[in-house]
């Protein structure tokens, strides 16, 4: 196969992970950001990404969908292998590459239109739904990040008027909207209250039923609540990566356990 | 007991001293705020209070028929306001249906797409085009537009467009070259700089997540522009183009080089017309003091302002309901 398709392959069998690194390089201009990571995300788990600030990996989070795109003299090298094409081919359709391996942001973005269009406008990118199709993609999503009885009754207000936590949720019920297989996450929770934060983290280990997670974080405790495995890096390298069990009690890097106790970072 | 100072005043008190100063500098720079900001309103109601008192004259000698009557005529002292209306009305519709595009296309081009070292000397040049004085391009307009217009766009609108049942009229008639269609035009390069630096200034200023987030759910380029940034900006967008209309309204020396100034009525978008703006700058000159034409000149001077309050107004009204929503 040369290039994506809307065609949904990928998690029939979850002993192939949902995206597979290898030897990936990642330049902003002449800084190398990122050198020779290898790493596999497997299917319908969780998988942390933890390190000290501007140790690439929300660089890495931002090379998994393309979003580097946007800007020029940001390049990488490599392969990072997804329903068996390299996501960085040059050439390949990055909409719906970026339709099936959704984002959610640090902080909430919703977008400046009504509660329900920001749902609905991701999914009319790709697909023509009825009204009543629509309205039950809508009131699904939102039943999934346990929104619906917060919003039902005002599903045409603005989505601005909702609280930074619940504009979180929406961020989330609005990229499992366009039903992607893989969700990045990059510091989901960093500009949340602990209620709010909590309530994120029981989500995603509902999430983790059906789509595969990355998820960046700076908080240790966070990684070690919500991942199956987590990956430890540091600047531009990845030192180490295994279950969660394993890495916050046992690490085999002398770098990580430091991290982790609290030596540095 | 302690020995108090026996005289303490302000003036064996450095401290106080400065105090008592500062209290009074602050009174002196809020009046001279306070007369600033009362001196607009005096100048707002002096300009009224000249045009609509000078202009009295023509509106008690013609009534409301001033504003219907497309009469000009110095000679029986016939005055209406009609034709100079409809030509101010249609040229600043014309600059605005080229210039709105043309304004929206070159800021997403500069925001979205542009290398930025480009982008930086297309973004000057763009500030450049703002600050060419309106004489220059009245004279650029009438010896490169013109004839252009002339030879070249105006006789193939009519083959393409003139038989075309409905608009073919306005793509009718002789092809001066002078005429409404290129003061439009020249005014549509007039006031794209305003719209345009409007535009990219507010396509910056969105958060880069925002957009970040909408590609990311898999969004083109168009799709990001048109579902989450324009409904972002829509208010400084709006400013950006009521800044242009205002000043398409009221554009005065480029477009009296252009229109032909001719005081007729017409739906050719090629015939000779007039703005309110033109008119007055080729009358002006030419009207007597106390005569009926200076008052017709002054009316039609109150008018435009009362065009461009409607305008300012229609804007705000537009803003307000989109903001609800």
């Amino acid at each position: 196969m040369n290039n994506i398709t809307m065609d949904r392959t990928t998690g029939a069998d979850s002993t192939v992970p949902a995206l597979a690194i290898r030897n990936l390089d990642f330049w902003y201009g002449s800084n190398h950001a990122l050198k020779g990571v290898s790493l596999d995300f497997p299917t319908r788990q969780v998988t942390g990404m933890i390190g000290p600030s501007g140790c690439g990996k929300s660089t890495l989070l931002r090379i998994l969908n393309r979003m580097y795109d946007l800007y020029p003299g940001q390049r990488a090298t490599g392969e990072v292998m997804f329903d068996g094409c390299n996501i960085l081919a040059p050439g390949l359709d990055v909409n719906v590459l970026r339709s099936r391996i959704g984002m959610v942001f640090q902080k909430p973005t919703p977008f400046p239109m009504s509660i329900y269009d920001n749902i609905a406008f991701g999914v009319r990118l790709h697909e023509r739904l009825s009204r009543t199709d629509m309205d039950q993609r809508v009131e699904s999503v939102l039943r999934r990040v346990a929104l619906w009885n917060e919003v039902k009754d005002r599903l045409n207000a603005s989505a601005a008027a909702l609280s930074g936590g619940q504009q979180q949720r929406l961020c989330i019920a609005r990229t499992i909207a366009t039903r992607p297989e893989v969700i990045l996450l990059d510091e989901p929770t960093s500009a949340l209250d602990p209620i709010s934060t909590a309530r994120i983290e029981e989500l995603l280990d509902e999430l983790k039923q059906e789509f595969s997670i990355a998820i960046v974080t700076h908080n240790l405790q966070q990684a070690a609540r919500c991942a199956d495995r987590v990956a430890f890096f540091y600047m531009g390298t990845l030192v180490e990566v295994d279950t969660a069990d394993k890495m916050f009690t046992a690490p085999q890097a002398k770098r990580t356990q430091d991290y982790i106790t609290g030596r540095f970072g | 007991m302690m020995e108090l100072p026996s005289a303490m005043t302000a003036r064996d008190h450095p401290a106080m001293d400065t105090n008592t100063r500062g209290q009074y500098g602050d009174f002196i720079f809020g009046m001279i705020a306070r007369l600033a900001g009362w001196f607009i309103l005096l100048v707002m109601a002096g300009i009224g209070i000249v045009l609509i008192s000078g202009g009295w004259r023509a509106f008690s000698t013609f009534g409301p028929g001033f504003i219907t009557s497309t009469a000009w005529n110095p000679i029986s002292d016939h005055f209406g306001a009609a034709t100079s209306i409809f030509g101010t009305l249609v040229t600043t519709g014309i600059a605005l249906v080229f210039a709105v595009p043309f304004a929206f296309g070159v800021a997403f081009w500069l925001v979205e797409m542009a290398p930025p070292a480009l982008a930086r000397f297309i973004e000057t040049a763009v500030q450049l085009l703002a600050a060419v004085p309106s004489i220059i391009f009245g004279m650029w307009g009438f010896f490169i537009v013109v004839p252009f217009m002339a030879h070249d766009i105006e006789p193939t609108l009519t083959h393409y467009l003139g038989h075309v049942p409905g608009i073919g009229v306005l793509f009718r008639g002789a092809p001066y070259g002078t005429g409404l269609l290129s003061g439009g035009l020249i005014l549509a390069i007039m006031i794209t700089p305003f719209i345009c630096s409007v535009m990219t200034d507010v396509f910056v200023s969105i958060p880069a997540v925002l957009k970040e987030s909408a590609f990311g759910l898999g969004a083109t380029r168009w799709e990001v522009m048109r579902q989450v940034v324009l409904p972002w900006s829509r208010q400084a967008v709006m400013g950006g183009i009521m800044l242009g209309t205002g000043r398409a309204l009221g554009e005065t020396m480029a477009v009296t080089f252009v229109i032909g100034n001719s005081n007729r009525l017409g739906w050719s978008l090629f015939a000779p017309g007039n703005t309110i703006a033109s008119l007055i700058a080729l009358e002006f000159p030419e009207s007597s003091a106390g005569s009926l034409k200076l008052s017709a000149l002054l009316a039609l001077g109150a008018i435009l302002m009362i065009i461009s309050f409607i305008t300012l107004a229609c804007s705000r009204i537009f803003l307000q309901r989109g903001t609800a929503k």
